[in-house]
């Protein structure tokens, strides 16, 4: 049994791999409607819980459409990198993908993304010395993937009870002729023109990370941050819903 | 690391409240940048570039390679960045590795456009020989020999300026193949192609320093920043890609102010930036 | 330890909780003289157990299973292979169990956990020679194609009998799964079928060849169960700290007409009577049944 486990080199995938832009996107005609028959500027509806992992000081599952993550939050504990003293507490971020939930794209600058996204929320004095960690596990890959890991762990360290400032939501913008779209699905992100992802704090209405990636004109640009900022408040009052809730089913037990 | 005594922090600070930095330049002023391609024979094309104590050379070369089944029409472009060690001794063991992939892959969002390849500042679908069988591939290297700050903005400039002095050979490619077979191909020696860089964006990086934001930070001056913004934008005044560092926040009519000003600023890098290739252009034919 | 009379002392003044860190092992065989244990369950009763079918939809057949808190989410990819001249007409199936950091505090990035690789082995060897899947309904075209079926399991949450967890999760991973529809091309290259597309005009036009085969014969169901042996004492599925506290742990593996498919004993300080182990096998036998039930609940289609 053994040695036909070895002979897994060289296997395929009978589904074939072809990405081109599907005839539903034309520029010009502004008619066609999105694969999951959203409107342009319609989130997909979000499903979100904290308390997925036991054993985690913190944790969030988030389920936006086919995107599916656990992020998980451990400490704040003993830093185990030896390190120099420091009287502000470090983060860790590291994003995995099951073997299952995408296809052949590598994420590796994620991991980094995800630090910077969070380290400018989280209060760092408030646990000198120690590490915490914040890992995500994306079980399956729907698309605006970073994005939506992204918010779950803001809502996997309020869970977890780590100090931030407010709360952090992301949400990308897809743009694909001359239409926008926000929260992109994977079909739409393997054909889009540009690409516009904001991270923000929605009380304190501050950017904390934006990336742009394409070809973007000015009323373009101030027409994506609006419809970002508008979707990142309200994706933040579920976000509050969603800890109002586990807090007052947590009151009731006691 | 600079170590800046909290005086001199205040003087930093202070000189960058009331328009005079501490080398004299005003907030949106560049440091002088001085350019010399062709430093490495071997390479298709390259560049040097010095702004200030920032130096960095950037090297392309093009291989022969096959597009992706994905996009058969297009060629292939790789960015990597080394930080050297002796430009600052932290870019040793991690720390540089760190910074280099975070600088490759925001050169890459600068230049190599959305997923569609739309708005690239390379045409990729120049790169292709034949569809779906050969392509150019580019390998653009980075090394960043100094460092004083403003790193991005350097490579940038330098890679727009090694694919400047890119000369790609003609190759002639045998039509009649099979469908499964890779064709034939002969490359020329004599026979070379310039490449075509007017879409290539330059980068402009504001960073954020009290309230203030300037352009062309010096590591004293990065030092002491709050967060930077590094927008490309291409000849035709459209924002090519964005990328945010630093953690603190940013007021969203902030960002698009920085926007607009970083629009400004590019037009008068990008003609400065053109005139000192053609220059060393000039100045390498002669010699 | 410290002296049994003062902790004895203590444990009338001390809160409960700072007991139970203090001394865990005492905490507990308190509560084993009770026949009960600090989660209220009997000592021979497993958690309660949910599974649910399906979940990923970029895989051909996923399942998650839940024991308790312990939680796994087992997903199969099915891909296309030569096989080996060997066995011309039998497909693969290759295992792996996975613990990301996420699962569990004592896990971290880049730094595999060490018992994965024990568990997916363990795992391998079971739903291998278990004779649960027949190799040859993999077959596509004898000595050209079949398939390989990538079984990956994911622990999302680990509080104890992981390879129960796992277990439970493959099997029900393999009863979801739907094999798709493809057909050979010129090249001899296996394609999908698509009802839908329209540009595979010319695939669909090509007799598919596995019409029939859209679903694996699961025979000789394999299921496990888990036993603390401490004393004289045998916990049945077992939670992590309890795991932590006691440290003989046997499994025992029943297929569905209870016959052994495997039996596993790590050292540990107590060496299992054959009375022991008989008690855990009817334990198994008990669980087995019960699983039986959870898995045939689920509307299989």
């Amino acid at each position: 049994m053994a040695a036909k486990q070895g002979a897994a080199a060289t296997t395929y995938s009978p589904k074939p791999l072809v990405r081109t832009r599907p005839p539903i996107f034309k520029d010009s005609d502004l008619d066609w409607t999105r694969p999951d028959g959203r409107g342009f500027h319609q989130c997909r509806p979000a499903l979100l819980q904290t308390g997925a992992v036991s054993s985690a000081s913190g944790s969030a599952y988030a389920e936006f459409g086919n995107t599916k993550v656990i992020v998980s939050v451990f400490g704040p504990r003993e830093s185990k990198k030896a390190m120099s003293y420091s009287d502000v507490g470090r983060l860790n971020c590291d994003v995995t993908y099951t073997t299952f939930a995408s296809t052949g794209t590598d994420h590796k600058e994620f991991s980094s993304m995800l630090h910077k996204a969070l380290e400018g929320v989280i209060m760092m004095e408030s646990f000198p010395k120690t590490t915490v960690d914040v890992f995500a596990l994306v079980l399956e890959s729907g698309g605006s993937d970073l994005p939506v890991v992204i918010s779950c762990a803001s809502l996997a360290l309020a869970d977890a009870g780590i100090m931030m400032y407010d709360l952090i939501t992301a949400v990308s913008v897809s743009c694909i002729g001359k239409s926008l779209m926000i929260d992109p699905v994977t079909e739409e992100e393997g054909c889009e023109d540009g690409s516009f992802t904001m991270t923000c704090m929605p009380s304190r209405y501050e950017i904390t990370q934006l990336t742009i990636t394409g070809e973007w004109t000015t009323p373009n640009i101030n027409e994506a941050m609006q419809l970002c900022l508008d979707a990142c408040s309200k994706l933040g009052e579920i976000m509050r819903d969603c800890l109002k809730q586990a807090a007052s089913a947590s009151e009731e037990l006691t | 690391m600079v170590g800046l005594s909290i005086s001199e922090q205040h003087f930093v600070k202070g000189g960058i409240a009331q328009d005079l930095r501490t080398d004299g330049r005003k907030r949106l002023t560049y440091r002088p940048i001085y350019v010399e391609t062709g430093v490495i024979p071997q390479a298709n094309g390259s560049a040097r570039v010095r702004i200030g104590g920032t130096d960095v050379i950037a090297s392309v070369k093009a291989e022969i390679g096959r597009p992706s089944s994905l996009q058969p029409d297009k060629g292939k472009v790789a960015v990597f960045i080394d930080c050297s060690p002796t430009a600052e001794p932290t870019f040793g063991g991690r720390g540089g590795e760190e910074l280099s992939s975070e600088l490759a892959l925001a050169l890459q969002r600068c230049l190599l456009g959305g997923k569609s390849g739309a708005g690239a500042g390379i045409n990729l679908s120049l790169l292709v020989i034949k569809e779906g069988k050969v392509c150019w591939d580019l390998y653009i290297d980075g090394l960043v020999i100094s460092s004083d700050g403003n790193l991005l903005d350097a490579l940038g400039a330098a890679i727009k300026a090694a694919l400047a002095n890119t000369a790609i050979p003609k190759v002639n490619v045998s039509t009649e193949v099979a469908d499964n077979e890779q064709p034939e191909i002969d490359i020329s020696d004599e026979e070379y192609q310039q490449f075509d860089t007017s879409g290539v964006p330059v980068i402009v990086t504001l960073t954020k320093v009290g309230t203030h934001y300037i352009a062309d930070a010096t590591a004293e001056e990065e030092s002491q920043m709050s967060s930077a913004v590094s927008i490309s934008v291409n000849r035709s005044g459209h924002i090519c890609g964005l990328t945010k560092r630093g953690g603190s926040g940013l007021d969203p009519s902030v960002i698009l102010d920085m926007i607009s000003v970083a629009k400004h600023v590019s037009e008068t890098l990008m003609n400065k930036l053109d005139s000192e290739i053609s220059a060393a252009e000039a100045c390498e034919d002669e010699s | 330890m410290g002296l049994p009379d003062s902790t004895q002392d203590l444990s009338s003044e001390m809160d409960v909780d700072a007991f139970r860190r203090i001394f865990p092992l005492r905490f507990f065989e308190r509560h084993l003289s009770e026949s009960l244990r600090p989660d209220a369950r009997p000592l021979g009763k497993a958690r309660d157990t949910i599974v649910n079918l399906g979940l990923v939809s970029t895989a051909d057949g996923s399942a998650l299973a839940k024991i308790g808190s312990t939680t796994m989410l087992a997903a199969i990819r099915m891909e296309v292979m030569t096989p080996s001249t060997d066995s011309p007409d039998e497909g693969c199936i290759a295992i792996e169990f996975h613990m990301p950091p996420i699962c569990s505090p004592t896990v971290r990035p880049g730094r595999p956990a060490e018992a994965a690789p024990v568990i997916s082995k363990r795992l391998s060897d079971t739903i291998l020679s278990s004779g649960m899947i027949d190799l040859k309904e993999l077959c596509l075209v004898s000595g050209k194609a079949a398939w390989m079926s990538y079984l990956d399991i994911y622990c999302l949450d680990a509080d104890g009998s992981l390879f129960d967890a796992a277990l439970l999760s493959a099997v029900a991973a393999f009863s979801n799964l739907k094999i798709p529809v493809v057909a050979l091309n010129d090249n001899g290259r296996i394609v999908a079928i698509n009802g839908e597309g329209e540009e595979e005009s010319n695939a669909s036009k090509k007799e598919a060849v596995n019409k029939e085969k859209r679903k694996l014969t699961l025979k000789n169901v394999p299921s496990s169960l888990t036993c603390i042996l401490h004393k004289s004492y045998i916990l049945a599925d077992p939670t992590a700290e309890e795991e932590s506290i006691m440290d003989t742990l046997v499994t025992v593996v029943l297929d569905s007409s209870d016959q052994m498919v495997s039996f596993y004993k790590s050292g540990g300080n107590v060496l299992a009577y054959s009375s022991a182990i008989k008690s855990c096998v009817e334990l198994a036998k008990k669980r087995g049944k019960e699983l039986k039930q959870i898995l045939g609940e689920m509307d299989i289609d």
